[in-house]
């Protein structure tokens, strides 16, 4: 099993989110964040008034999937993700050891 | 002595009666008559368990007797059996106490929750303030078997003697704890998966309205604990609690437990079988609806009965509505922190009940139960002669803007009175929206989308605060209020598209309202687009200029902006409490900032050619048909804010004053608007213009708050200053309007001079302020090709608009287009400048900052 942390655009998120149901990835955690990489902030003017943007906002997915279908769900995100800009995110994979539910106690990819 | 029954044979019995009740509530659907029918047979097995196991105690002074909702003989599938053994002392407490084990102990193995207690008549009658439970569910006790006279001396004595001497400390003790249980459940009736027993408006609810009455009657001398009872639940009330019961009844059955819960699969059950519906089966979100209306009426019910018993006991409380009460006037009084119509007659005056809900709705005070009654009895009056037009308009607009106006509208909805005014709304009355994400009725939804806006200048939380400052720039809040009103109305008609349908409704209701046309435009493109800013921040990179762009052009002009974006702000925090996320907020005003500062930097972007600029022109033609090409003409070289930032009707009239200039060089109009005057000039172009109107304006002692200049191709120029009227000259004395008038056309045509006029005021007119601006210079060389942009923020004065643009006319620098805008002590200008019909070189653009710093610094008054 392989955990996905991805992070990109907010504006990206429905069509990320698409991609995967089109897969068959079914569960996701999605949080609301601010971030940059590569990106940096940068400065407005709003009323004469300087407001630094250093942190932009960003979505993350988690989730966590059986090894066969990484790939797919790799090149999913990409494809929907991407806009050629900077800022338009990563995504990080991890190794799992254990899945468990807890409502019945069930192990491994039978969890997810 | 009865013969004594097996316990196999009472299990076996008590398990088929059981069945058969609940076979029959399946069958019939009542939850009353169920309620009923159990009572009886945990009546008898109590009963016959009693005859056994008390046969050989002593049957004189003792009793069994029932409480709680076992006492109210209704008793719910799964609730505990609460049974007192009523004593006369503790000695014979002490003798029935193995019997007592006995008797519970056959119940207990017949499956059925009993929680016991053992009291002596003494006991019973002594408050015990950590046990105000017992104490309550002494109230609606009931005698099963035993000593009858011990019971009446309880039921007739005892008790009613405890309520009379402790009716104060039981109110307070119950009120405590119904808002402590209402705390738990967020202090509203609307929930997702809501509690039928212990949410607010539930059926604990009715029983705190039950027992108020009960206390209160006794505390007043009656004796009569039954006549009480039965006095204490009427009309709405009894309908709530048959549907609640019934609803109850059918959760325990469904989750053989007493599990209260109506979750997400129940509702589905309990509408597909049409319990409590009274009509069969219904959609789920029907069935929701049910419950709301009835929630809602319980909730109202305990509530005012609550807060009726807190007020005449609480001297705090009293001292604090006395003082409140000083805000009576001739037509209401405030009594007790409620308002109450002077005269009996005008509860039946649709002016006069329009006039209490604008009271209300500045106040912040709510409806007494008289004046609820009085409205209540007058309703079909009222309906029938509520007015539709222009002075509900009046009236509607006043109470909208006020502190309180979702209250006034929540009483007003209660009393079915706002659906009478704004008929538009009766479609989303009390209409569930059935998904995990809207929590509350599409009604109050839009009620609290208004409390939001109004709250929003007093909000400490950091990603709130800068809306508010927004709100108090509105120059037409009311508009926004009532978009806000009517914005969700098509949800409540057939089709996918509730934009669709709340835009026909919203034109009905401003046409009906008869609002101006400007008004009535502004209002229904805010229905139209109210999801436009949400789509944007979910869909499109906020970050990416073409999005700005395309945002900007769809919307048009700055006022919209603000009102599009405090719409959208108020839409999502109205949709459940955790939806408007400090990342949201936060992404909001970011794209509300970038978006502004785009209508800032884009206003000199020549117009005809834009999709939305051409729609423009065409609803601009169809006003002057006959002179398509003069209007083309007219309009050629204005750049697109100018287009969008006015009405059709508006550029036809500058177009009309256009035409004029060949017969009088100087076109004016003067007319008041929203507590200012708006004064618009048209004339040929000439170098100092702008200074010259500012100038006049300073002098005849005129504050301007707002001013746009446009020009267009053939040197026409169309400029429109807003200004406040300081020292009233206008507003009190009519002829000076045309004074005003003739002195600027007399020196706009130099047949006067501005300086003489200029140096009266300049001699007197330096105020102190409390709060100095620090002022800040910026130029953008970018954003236009043919002008410099100079962005001025500086300290509000008078004349301070005479001073820059005097300045950047000595610096030989012409105004293309002028934004002037102040926000509190705040100027902030904005000026597309040229240079001998060029962009400034670097050379000057240092030139002009270094005399506009030293300008303004010598303009400030020495305390600055």
């Amino acid at each position: 099993m392989t955990k996905l942390e991805t992070v990109i655009q907010p504006a990206k998120f429905d069509a990320v989110k698409d991609a995967l149901i089109e897969i068959g990835v079914e569960g996701m955690t999605v949080t609301e964040v601010r971030g940059h990489g590569r990106q940096k902030g940068h400065t407005e003017f709003y009323r004469g008034r300087e407001y630094t943007v250093d942190l932009l906002p960003k979505v993350k997915i988690e989730m966590v999937l059986p090894d066969h279908i990484v790939d797919r769900a790799v090149q999913a995100i990409t494809s929907a993700a991407r806009t050629g800009k900077i800022g338009d995110g990563k995504i990080f994979l991890a190794r799992v050891d254990e899945a468990i539910r807890i409502r019945n106690d069930d192990r491994g990819e039978n969890a997810l | 002595m009865a013969a004594a029954v097996p316990d196999f044979a009472l299990r076996n019995n008590y398990r088929q009666e059981s069945q058969r009740i609940q076979r029959d509530f399946e069958a019939v659907g009542s939850g009353l008559a169920s309620l009923s029918s159990r009572t009886r047979l945990v009546d008898t097995l109590a009963l016959t368990l009693w005859e056994q196991h008390f046969a050989e105690v002593a049957k004189q002074g003792c009793s069994l007797v029932a409480l709680g909702g076992f006492g109210r003989s209704e008793l719910f599938p799964y609730s505990d059996i609460d049974l007192l053994f009523l004593t006369e002392n503790d000695a014979c407490g002490e003798l029935i106490k193995p019997a007592v084990s006995s008797l519970c102990q056959t119940m207990w193995d017949c499956g059925l929750r009993v929680s016991p207690c053992v009291r002596t008549l003494a006991d019973c009658g002594r408050f015990d303030q950590g046990n105000l439970e017992l104490t309550l569910s002494l109230l609606d006790c009931r005698l099963l078997g035993g000593d009858q006279s011990l019971f009446d001396r309880l039921h007739g004595k005892h008790l009613p003697q405890l309520i009379a001497r402790e009716s104060d400390a039981l109110l307070q003790g119950l009120s405590e704890m119904t808002q402590t249980r209402h705390q738990r459940f967020g202090n509203t009736i609307f929930h997702l998966e809501p509690n039928l027993k212990d949410g607010p408006g539930g059926l604990r609810d009715c029983h705190v309205a039950q027992w108020i009455g009960m206390i209160v009657a006794l505390s007043s001398g009656h004796r009569d604990l039954v006549s009480v009872r039965q006095n204490s639940a009427h009309g709405e009330m009894l309908d709530a609690m048959e549907f609640l019961c019934s609803s109850r009844c059918y959760l325990h059955y469904r989750h053989g437990r007493d599990d209260n819960s109506v979750t997400w699969a129940a509702q589905e059950e309990l509408a597909a079988r049409g319990i409590a519906t009274g009509a069969g089966a219904v959609s789920p979100a029907e069935w929701m609806r049910l419950y709301f209306r009835h929630a809602k009426a319980v909730y109202r019910n305990s509530s005012q009965l609550l807060g009726q018993v807190s007020r005449e006991r609480s001297s705090l409380y009293r001292s604090f509505q006395h003082w409140r009460s000083r805000v009576s006037n001739s037509e209401f009084s405030v009594v007790d922190g409620r308002v109450y119509f002077q005269q009996a007659a005008d509860a039946r005056e649709a002016a006069a009940v329009l006039r209490l809900f604008i009271f209300m709705a500045h106040h912040g005070i709510a409806l007494s139960p008289e004046a609820e009654r009085r409205l209540n009895d007058a309703h079909l009056r009222l309906a029938e002669t509520m007015p539709q037009d222009e002075f509900l308009w009046q009236h509607l607009r006043e109470a909208l803007t006020l502190p309180h106006a979702a209250n006034a509208l929540r009483a007003m909805h209660s009393l079915n009175l706002l659906t009478r005014a704004v008929p538009e709304f009766e479609t989303i009355d009390l209409l569930v929206l059935r998904d995990l994400y809207h929590r509350y009725t599409v009604d109050e939804h839009t009620f609290m989308a208004i409390e939001v806006l109004h709250r929003l200048k007093d909000d400490q939380n950091p990603s709130l605060q800068p809306f508010g400052q927004l709100i108090s720039e509105l120059e037409h809040p009311e508009l926004l209020f009532l978009a806000l009103l009517l914005h969700d109305t098509g949800k409540g008609l057939e089709g996918a598209d509730h934009v669709h349908g709340s835009v026909q409704l919203t034109a009905a209701a401003v046409e009906r309202l008869q609002l101006s046309e400007e008004d009535a435009a502004t209002v229904c493109f805010l229905v139209a687009n109210h999801l436009e800013i949400s789509s944007t921040l979910r869909r499109r990179d906020i970050y990416d200029p073409a999005t700005i762009r395309e945002l900007a052009g769809k919307i048009g002009a700055p006022e919209r902006l603000k009102m599009l974006t405090l719409l959208t702000l108020a839409d999502i925090k109205a949709v459940n409490p955790e939806a408007l996320t400090p990342w949201k907020a936060e992404n909001l005003w970011r794209l509300y900032t970038r978006t502004a500062g785009y209508f800032d930097r884009s206003a000199d972007v020549e117009g005809l050619d834009a999709k939305v600029s051409t729609e423009v022109v065409e609803k601009v033609i169809e006003l002057l048909p006959t002179q398509r090409s003069e209007v083309r003409k007219f309009l050629e070289g204005l750049p697109q804010r100018y287009l969008l930032s006015h009405s059709p009707e508006q550029v036809a009239q500058h177009f009309t004053m256009a035409g004029n200039l060949a017969a009088e060089p100087v076109q004016l109009r003067l007319r008041p608007n929203s507590g200012q005057h708006e004064l618009i000039v048209a004339t040929d172009d000439h170098p100092g213009l702008f200074r010259t109107l500012a100038g006049i304006l300073y002098a005849w002692g005129m504050d301007i708050t707002k001013a746009t200049a446009f020009s267009n191709r053939s040197g026409v120029v169309v400029d429109s200053f807003y200004f406040k009227d300081r020292f009233h000259t206008l507003e009190l004395n009519p002829p000076e309007c045309e004074r005003f008038q003739r002195s600027v056309r007399e020196i706009l045509m130099r047949e006067a001079s501005l300086d003489r006029l200029l140096e009266s005021r300049l001699k007197a007119d330096h105020k102190p302020v409390k709060l100095s601006v620090k002022t800040h210079l910026r130029y953008d060389e970018v954003c236009s090709s043919r002008s410099t942009l100079l962005e001025i923020i500086t300290q509000d004065r008078p004349g301070l608009l005479h001073t820059i643009s005097s300045t950047l006319t000595t610096e030989e620098c012409s105004i293309e287009v002028a934004l002037i805008d102040t926000e509190g002590p705040v100027a902030h200008d904005v000026f597309y400048i040229t240079c001998g019909g060029h962009k400034l070189t670097a050379e000057r653009m240092r030139a002009v900052e270094w005399a506009l710093t030293a300008e303004l610094a010598d303009a400030l008054p020495a305390n600055w």
